[in-house]
């Protein structure tokens, strides 16, 4: 009974690292920008809504200010610092040593702020409904709902629209596609935008989940978020469902069989195995593209 | 996975060199008197920096409110361990090197005292440490002294009240972190030897988004209670969704759990009212009153401004008084011995604090300094009593049952004694 029901836990948990892991993947893929500091827009996006809370601002309002706070910090950031370190020759290291930078400088510039407190979320979670074997609330419901919504939503952008064509071609081949008349600057602003927002929604998710927020909430959750986006190939919003929904599932099942002390021990074990037997999973993207577009 | 093993051992060659460059125990005999606070300001324990403020400054606050030790004022001088005991050791030499006025330490905690104490007693530095881990029950370090329970002890003292409370069976919930995990072997040995049956056992590593299928594991055992301790955000996912997916149960948490940073989490999570209703801690101390708890909490209030809000979470706060005991113990001792050196104000802890004929029972340093300078003996007896230090430097008093109202001081519910604990084998 528990592992059929550790499989409806692991599709909410898998629900909340695929947003974070979309948002990552798709900036990765064009960018090329290893972007650590996707942390610290999870943790701003997610602060912005509590802030509205405080504030006492409808729920409405809140729940938009997510995406849109970490929307406008990810824009910012990438088309001024890292354009900025970009244009001055920075590699794919160096600008993963920014990004890390930049993430310290968010964490703990959150965490003065917030007078290194720990704070309730208190957002509304909604009855608990029992469907067969599962028990969820309304709003994990809601969480799960809007990953399915993100998902087609980028599906179609991606594969549907010109924008979406145009962001594919630049992420293939960047030089060929400006070449061929593409408005490369505006695609990167678009994804900066698309990338923030999703880290936002991510981070709202997260503390959605866990009912506390503090400073670090973006760093906490990064490493799932990184490693479904590895695990499914970078600039793959299909691989980084799957591997959401593989982690999400599997650490659920550990945790339900085995312990919960084992479950990230588990999900990081199949990172691992899968880098192992297919190592291109981080390069495949990026193999024939060692240049960062910002 | 062998660079930190290297990096220890390059740290540790480097700290032998400035402990062979520096004085030993030997302090500067003017300017202030330095106590160092060694805890974790940084890193995934940093919640207890919160701690150590509500112990140091209404500490220090009264020292120096009373004309410091000695004539000298005392300088707090913090030492950040980032929650790592590499870190930590790196961070003490680098202090040690540095510092010629330290005359005592508070500390280390139980991530770095493995790799603190050892170096602190070769440097002669007496030091009132935090961590309540056995190996230092029969302490060889002639410089280490405890005035908390060791964690058996606390764990102990958690069977004993639930079975008095009779719950028939029980689950732990822990993290996996070092901090959380000390108490965890006290607990299942006590539940064992009180004979409630140990239902379940969760370990949860923190900070992870969901706890849904430990949760789930736990209803099927159906325990009657739980005993909890992990940091407040991971404490807030687990307990919110057991309240989401079954019923909650009275909760029990360890001395480590009484703090704003683990209730406000908490009260988030399960509502006030079930908070209110479900959660106890077993804390160290003994809840008495007398005028020390008076002394200590008018010092609270003097620096309310330095800790964190609310202010009402530190007074009567039976940890942070151990702690303000541990330095009032030591700046008396200082002063019966006038001398900060270690070496030579070491044996003098246990004068100070030790009842004997013709002493003078005092409750605050200001009472105790008047009463050395004029010419008595001594016995302090502080904020959470007595401290009746073993030969081991072990002083272990009652353990104190406490609820906590919200932004209202903890209220005692039931007290369990040494003399319990010990009868259970602690």
């Amino acid at each position: 009974m528990l592992i059929i029901q550790a499989i409806g836990f692991g599709v909410i948990t898998a629900a909340l690292i695929a947003i974070g892991a979309m948002g990552f993947t798709v900036q990765f893929g064009l960018t090329n920008v290893l972007n650590i500091s996707y942390a610290g827009a999870m943790t701003v996006g997610a602060f912005a809504t509590f802030l509205a809370e405080v504030v006492h601002l409808p729920l409405v309002v809140g729940v938009l200010l997510a995406p849109l706070a970490a929307a406008a910090l990810t824009w910012v950031l990438g088309r001024t610092l890292f354009a900025f370190y970009a244009r001055r020759g920075a590699g794919l290291f160096e600008m993963v040593m920014v990004t890390l930078a930049v993430n310290l400088i968010l964490q703990f510039g959150i965490d003065a702020a917030s007078r290194e407190q720990i704070y309730r979320f208190a957002f509304p979670q909604g009855a608990s409904l029992h469907v067969g074997p599962f028990t969820v609330t309304v709003t994990q419901l809601a969480l799960v709902v809007v990953a399915v919504a993100v998902f087609g939503g980028l599906e179609f952008l991606l594969r549907r629209t010109r924008l979406g064509k145009a962001l594919r071609a630049m992420a293939v081949e960047p030089r060929l596609a400006r070449t061929c008349g593409i408005p490369t600057a505006r695609i990167v602003t678009v994804v900066w935008l698309l990338s923030g927002a999703l880290a936002g929604l991510a981070g709202l998710g997260y503390v959605i989940n866990a009912l506390t927020i503090d400073a670090s909430v973006g760093t906490s959750f990064l490493p799932l978020v990184l490693a479904a986006a590895i695990l499914g190939k970078a600039g793959s919003t299909r691989g980084a469902v799957l591997a959401a929904l593989a982690l999400g599932v599997v650490t659920e099942e550990v945790a339900a069989v085995g312990g919960a002390a084992y479950s990230t021990v588990a999900g990081f074990g199949i990172l691992a195995v899968v880098l192992l037997t297919r190592p291109a999973a981080l390069a495949g993207q990026t193999a024939g593209k060692a240049e960062i577009t910002v | 996975m062998r660079k930190p093993i290297y990096l220890t051992l390059a740290t540790t060659g480097l700290l032998g060199l400035a402990a062979c460059a520096s004085s030993g125990g030997s302090t500067a005999s003017t300017g202030p008197v330095g106590i160092v606070q060694v805890g974790a300001y940084t890193g995934d324990q940093a919640f207890e920096a919160q701690f150590a403020a509500s112990i140091d400054y209404p500490a220090l606050y009264a020292v120096n409110h009373a004309g410091g030790i000695l004539g000298r004022q005392v300088s707090l001088i913090q030492v950040d361990t980032r929650s790592d005991p590499a870190d930590a050791l790196a961070a003490m030499g680098k202090t040690l090197a540095t510092s010629s006025n330290i005359a005592a330490i508070l500390g280390p905690d139980s991530t770095s005292a493995a790799t603190l104490v050892p170096l602190l007693n070769s440097h002669h530095l007496p030091m009132m440490i935090a961590a309540g881990e056995a190996a230092y029950d029969r302490s060889p370090y002639a410089y280490l002294w405890r005035d908390v329970p060791p964690d058996p002890a606390n764990g102990e003292a958690i069977a004993l009240w639930a079975k008095q409370q009779g719950y028939a069976s029980v689950a732990t919930v822990f993290g996996t972190d070092t901090g959380s995990q000390g108490d965890l072997p006290g607990v299942v040995a006590g539940v064992k030897a009180v004979g409630i049956k140990l239902a379940d056992q969760e370990n949860l590593t923190p900070d992870q988004p969901s706890y849904r299928a430990a949760v789930e594991r736990l209803l099927a055992a159906r325990p009657a209670a739980i005993i909890t301790e992990s940091d407040g955000p991971t404490a807030a996912t687990f307990f919110g969704e057991l309240k989401q997916l079954g019923s909650l149960v009275p909760v029990i948490g360890t001395s480590g759990t009484p703090s704003d940073s683990y209730f406000t989490p908490m009260r988030g999570a399960i509502g006030s009212a079930n908070f209110n209703k479900y959660f106890r801690a077993v804390v160290v101390g003994n809840p008495v009153t007398n005028p020390a708890v008076t002394a200590f909490n008018a010092s609270v209030l003097a620096v309310q401004n330095k800790l964190s809000k609310p202010v009402t979470q530190w007074e009567n706060n039976s940890f942070s008084e151990s702690g303000y005991d541990g330095m009032i113990t030591l700046a008396l001792a200082m002063d019966a011995a006038h001398s900060t050196d270690g070496t030579v104000y070491n044996t003098y802890i246990m004068q100070v604090t030790a009842p004997g004929p013709g002493k003078q029972v005092v409750y605050t340093y200001a009472a105790g300094k008047a009463a050395l300078a004029a010419g008595h003996k001594i016995q302090y007896i502080g904020a959470s009593g007595p401290l009746l230090f073993s030969k081991y430097h072990n002083s272990f008093g009652s353990q104190a049952v406490e609820e906590f109202p919200a932004n209202a001081p903890a209220v005692v519910v039931g007290t369990i004694t040494q003399a319990q604990v010990q009868a259970l084998g602690g």
